[in-house]
Formats: C-alpha cells, structure tokens, sequence
C-alpha cells in the first residue's frame, strides 16, 4: 500500500483548500477531545489516587466550604489516638473564592514537619530553609506560579492575605500544584484572632492494613457529643463530594469528547465521499489497469485515514501543548482540578483518529470498489 | 493456437422494458502480431467487445480465451490481476492521472506487477523512448498537448508487454496531423515491437493502417465481406 501514498498524497494536494479544511476541523475537534479528556483526568486523578483511599479528611459537619467549617485544633491530637491512625494533621484551608473558578486561590497552612512528611513536594526554586525562617512565608505550586507569574522573593497578596514566596514546587499529585502552602499559625492568625486555635479540617492518615470506614465512623462517634461535631470521609469521597456539581458537569462534557469525534467523522467522512465521486472515472481507469478492487478500496481508505490522522495528530500535539503551557486547572471549595496533558490523553486522540480515519473511508471505499468499471468510464 | 479467441459471444443491455443486443453470437480470432481495426456504425457495439477482451466487462454468454486463460471465467480480483499483466488500454480521451508526471503514469501500471525499481526503471525509460516523450518525463498532463497525452497514453499501455493492446477510437479526439502520428506510432508498435493490437476506429483510413478489416454489423463480425463464423474452436 505504500507504493501508492505518494498518489494519495498527491491528490489530497490537489484538492488541498478542501483537504486543509478538513484536516483543520479535524484538528480542532481533537484539540477540543484532548482538552475533555485532561479535564476528566484531572477528576479522576483527585478519587482514584491511592493515596485517596489510604487518608481521611475530618471536616465540620454539614459544613462545605472551608471558611465555614471550623474544628478545634486539638482535635488531632484525640484522633492520632484512635487506632489505625498513623497521623493526624490541622489543616487550615483558605480560598479567595468558594465557587467554581478556573483562577481560584487555595491555601493550605499546616506544621512544616508535617508538610515535609506528607506532602512529596519538589522544590523548583526556594528552600525549605527559607519557608522555615519567615512567618509568612509560602510555597507556591507550580500551576500557579506560572499562571501569577509568581518567582521566589515576590509578595503576593490576595484579598487580606499577603505571603512571601519561599519557594516554588512540583508534585506527583498534579492538583497538588495549583495549591500555596503556608505556615499554619500564619493563616489562623491571618483571618483574625477568632480563628486562632480552630482549623478547616484535620487530614488523618491510616496504618496499613486500617480499615478507613472503620476509623471515620470511630472518629465521627468520638466527636459526635464534643463542642463541634464532624464528618469524616476519604480523601477521594471528600473531594469528590466537594466537587460534586462540577463532576456533575465534567461527566456531561464527556459527551464533547464523544461529539468531537462524531464531528471528525462526519467531516471526514464528508470530504472522502466527495472525493471519491470526483474520481469515479479515474478509479475505473486505475481499474483498467489492472487495480483490484480491494486496492481501490484501500486507496480511499489510505486517503481517508491520512486526512484525519494528520487532524487529529495536529490536534492532539497542540491540545498537548496548550494544556502542558496553559497549567489550567478549576478549582471549587478548596478543591482544585488540575488540567495536565498526559501520554493516555495523546494516544486516545492518535486512536479516535485512526479509528474514525478507517471507519469514515468504509463506504466511500465500498462504493468506489464496486463501481463497474466502463458504467464509470463513461461517466464524465 | 490463437492468441485470442473469441468464442459465441452474446452482450446486451437492459433499458427499462427494452433489451438491446449488440453483440449476438460473435466469433474472432486474433494471432500474435496482428493489427485488427474494428469499425461499424455507431451503436454497433464496437467498444462493448473490445471491453470484453480487455475483460472490464462480462459476457452473458460465451467465451473468451486469451492464450491458456478462459477470461469469462475469472472473479474480479483476478480479472485485475491478468488485465495488468496482459491488457494494454489505449482510451480515446487519453485518461491520464491528472496528480501524476508522464513519467509516473507510465509508470503505473508496473507497480501492480513484481519488479525491481532499477527494471521497472528502465521498461519506462525504453516506453517513453518507443512515444518520443523523454524530454517531457516530468511535464504533467495539463501541461501537455492532446497528441502528446494520447503518446503518453500508449507508453502507457505498452509498458507491461501486454499480451494484447486495446485502443478504442484513439485519434477520435485528434486533429489531422495528430491523428497520422498516434496511428504512424501504433503501426510502430505493432511492427518493431510486434505486439498484438486492436483498435476501434470510425476512420476508414486509419482501419487501413491495420493489418486486418473487421466490421461490426447486426451483431456479427464481418470480415473482407464474409461473417466469421466459427471456426473449429475451442469449446468450454
Ligand atoms: N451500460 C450500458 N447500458 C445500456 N446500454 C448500453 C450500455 N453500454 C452500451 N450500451 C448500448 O449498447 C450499444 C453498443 O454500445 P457501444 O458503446 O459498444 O457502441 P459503439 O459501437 O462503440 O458506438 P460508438 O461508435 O458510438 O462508440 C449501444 O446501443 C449502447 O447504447
Ligand atoms: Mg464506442
């Protein structure tokens, strides 16, 4: 069949206003396929993560953003008592905006031992040493020192808070990059002194083999007749009640991804019907000649498959690209969804291609083998 | 043994109610290094039987052997297979490949025929030598004048060395002086490079060219006046 590219390739040129478009709309509509699926790996990344399942998050009861849920400090200590508990860390949370934003400021002070501990967080720039030294010092994900243009050194004040940049980091949790770290004295006092004491939620981490509904139950009962009662959940069930509105939404964006690749299709598909009927004749002399029809067939399908391969391909690279630059993420209530691109993004868009390639050139190749050669002949 | 034979060969068509045969019952032998000229009135069904021996298109009865093959009984795949490796087709609208180069339309045809690239090479190089087109190897079809695509067109029916070349009409879109080339450098190819040819022609002139004179009429071959009629044939 490779024989032959260089003829397809020379008849999708001659067409080539056509040819671009489509391979344009193509690319578009798998730029498009790439961004849906990052979205929705971003969601499942949050709940499906190992850790999701192997810590839990101790929050106010009935509570849901983290300004209105307020437990009392020393809480962790009652709870790294419990059994199976291997830790339990105060955590104060604060967001500049509690509802879905794609630009949301989420801190999170916690004790920079536990920080160190728990969090495998990479230094890109900074020291610890210099997070350590400073009260209001801060270490800044990556994400959104990208999207602030933040560097170590810069203050960087959102509505009452101001931090100096400590340091700027990368995380194996890729959400975990659009957080800013502070110290947790730093963030209590920081919202006035009734805060001082009280924090957002208490992060607890199992001893292997601990059962994780066991050890929230026990912990919710502890706490069911104390000044403040709790809800305690995994990680992953806490994120994703948090965002359940927006995996409401990122669920039903799912049908883009599908709609994107009903679009190359079509399109696609479109283009080699024409195609196809441009050379009805053209077939029938390559036939004459002494093509089979099963190679005809394989031509259209060639040119088809090309088309939407160099698509979806320049889709998929430039979907890559904006999601690698862009560092986006959403973020609701403290939680935040971070938009990566990813090799299994890349390769679902490289295979939607190749598949909506082959499936768009199957009736057109169908029609164009069939074709009687000196019916077509005598066509004009 | 014939190079060709053709044996009680029926055609016809269907248009709605009415059924139309033009070819009822037609006997012809061809031998290696003829030149046949087929004419007949328009309509007569020229070109439906040089389709046939070409074997783009199916009888509805009777038979076609060319060398040991009975054609009438290939499936399409292989029907492909043996137009490759036997038929040369010289079409009266020249039907180049509007994307490809003179040199790459000659070529074509040997790429469905297992050959190495230096061999498939130098067939091409000897074909455009056999149409004087060398100098126009890389010139496209557009880029070119009726004559000249119509040689184009025959390098690119003789570069396999078909067993038999087809030419339907060939000059019928020619002017005079074009017309006496293609008809000069067929009789060339048939003489020097001894291949078989039948060409339909509506030119009495150019049917002189031919070593033999068939006609078509009501159906029948008629040659020097006489039907054809069978001959001690093969039978199926
Ligand atoms: N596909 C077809 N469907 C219906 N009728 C057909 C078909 N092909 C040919 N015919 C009819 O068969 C007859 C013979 O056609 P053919 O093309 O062989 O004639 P011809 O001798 O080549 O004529 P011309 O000199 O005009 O080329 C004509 O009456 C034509 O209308
Ligand atoms: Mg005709």
């Amino acid at each position: 069949m490779l024989t032959f590219l260089p003829y397809t390739f020379k008849s999708l040129w001659r067409h080539r206003t056509r040819s671009l478009l489509t391979i344009s709309g193509a690319g578009v509509a798998l730029l498009v396929f790439c961004f849906v699926g990052s979205v929705q790996h971003g969601l499942f990344a949050l709940t499906e993560n190992q850790e999701a399942g192997r810590s839990l998050i101790v929050f106010q009861e009935n509570r849901f953003c983290p300004q209105s849920s307020k437990l009392p400090q020393d809480y962790a200590s009652t709870i790294a008592k419990q059994s199976g508990v291997a830790d339990a860390m105060p955590i104060m949370v604060f967001t500049n905006n509690c509802r879905a934003s794609l630009d949301a400021i989420v801190f999170q002070g916690m004790a920079t031992d536990l920080l160190m501990k728990w969090r495998k967080l990479a230094l890109q720039s900074g020291s610890w040493d210099g997070f350590a030294r400073q009260d209001d010092a801060a270490l800044v994900g990556k994400a959104v020192a990208a999207r602030r243009k933040l560097k170590v050194g810069d203050k960087f004040t959102i509505g009452d808070i101001t931090v100096a940049v400590a340091g700027i980091f990368a995380a194996d949790n890729a959400a975990d990059e659009g957080l800013i770290y502070t110290h947790l004295d730093f963030l209590q006092r920081a919202r006035g002194l009734s805060d001082v004491g009280m924090v957002t939620q208490i992060e607890v981490h199992l001893n292997d083999g601990a059962n994780a509904d066991a050890v929230a139950k026990a912990i919710d009962e502890e706490f069911h007749a104390g000044p403040v009662a709790t809800t305690t959940r995994t990680k992953g069930m806490f994120q994703a009640d948090t965002l359940s509105d927006l995996a409401e939404l990122i669920g039903f964006i799912h049908y883009l991804g599908f709609a994107c690749v009903g679009l190359v299709l079509s399109l696609v598909a479109t283009t080699t019907v024409m195609s196809v009927q441009d050379r009805i004749k053209e077939h029938a002399v390559l036939q004459t000649l002494g093509f089979r029809p099963r190679r005809i067939f394989g031509l259209v399908i060639t040119e088809s498959v090309v088309l939407s391969v160099l698509g979806g391909g320049l889709g998929v690279i430039g979907g890559m690209l904006f999601l690698a630059w862009s560092d986006m993420s959403v973020a609701a209530e403290g939680v935040t969804i971070a938009f990566r691109p990813s090799w299994d993004i890349a390769m679902q868009g490289a295979i939607a291609s190749l598949g909506v390639g082959f499936l768009a050139g199957l009736a057109p190749g169908w029609q164009a083998a069939q074709a009687k050669i000196v019916t077509a002949l005598r066509h004009a | 043994m014939s190079l060709v034979e053709v044996v009680d060969v029926s055609k016809e068509f269907k248009s709605g109610e009415e059924t139309i045969r033009p070819l009822d019952g037609v006997h012809l032998t061809i031998e290696e290094g003829d030149f046949v000229s087929l004419m007949g009135a328009s309509g007569s069904g020229k070109s439906t039987l040089l389709n046939l021996v070409a074997g783009i298109d199916e009888v509805n009865s009777g038979h076609i052997f060319v060398g040991d093959t009975d054609i009438t009984e290939l499936n399409r795949g292989k029907l492909a297979d043996w137009r490759a490796a036997n038929i040369g087709y010289v079409f009266q609208t020249h039907n180049l490949i509007p994307v490809l180069t003179a040199y790459e339309n000659v070529e074509l045809p040997l790429l469905l025929l297992p050959m190495t690239a230096s061999e498939r090479a130098k067939r091409v190089e000897i074909a455009m030598a056999a149409v004087d087109l060398t100098n126009r190897a890389g010139h496209y079809p557009r880029q070119m004048s009726g004559g000249q695509e119509q040689r184009v067109g025959i390098a690119r029916a003789i570069v396999a060395n078909p067993t038999v070349v087809v030419a339907d009409e060939p000059t019928g879109s020619l002017d005079d002086d074009t017309t006496e080339q293609i008809l000069s450098l067929l009789q060339r190819v048939n003489r020097e490079l001894g291949m078989t040819l039948l060409m339909v022609t509506h030119d009495a002139d150019a049917a002189q060219r031919a070593t033999r004179q068939l006609r078509l009429e009501r159906g029948q071959l008629v040659e020097n006046g006489k039907p054809i009629l069978p001959r001690a044939l093969r039978t199926a």
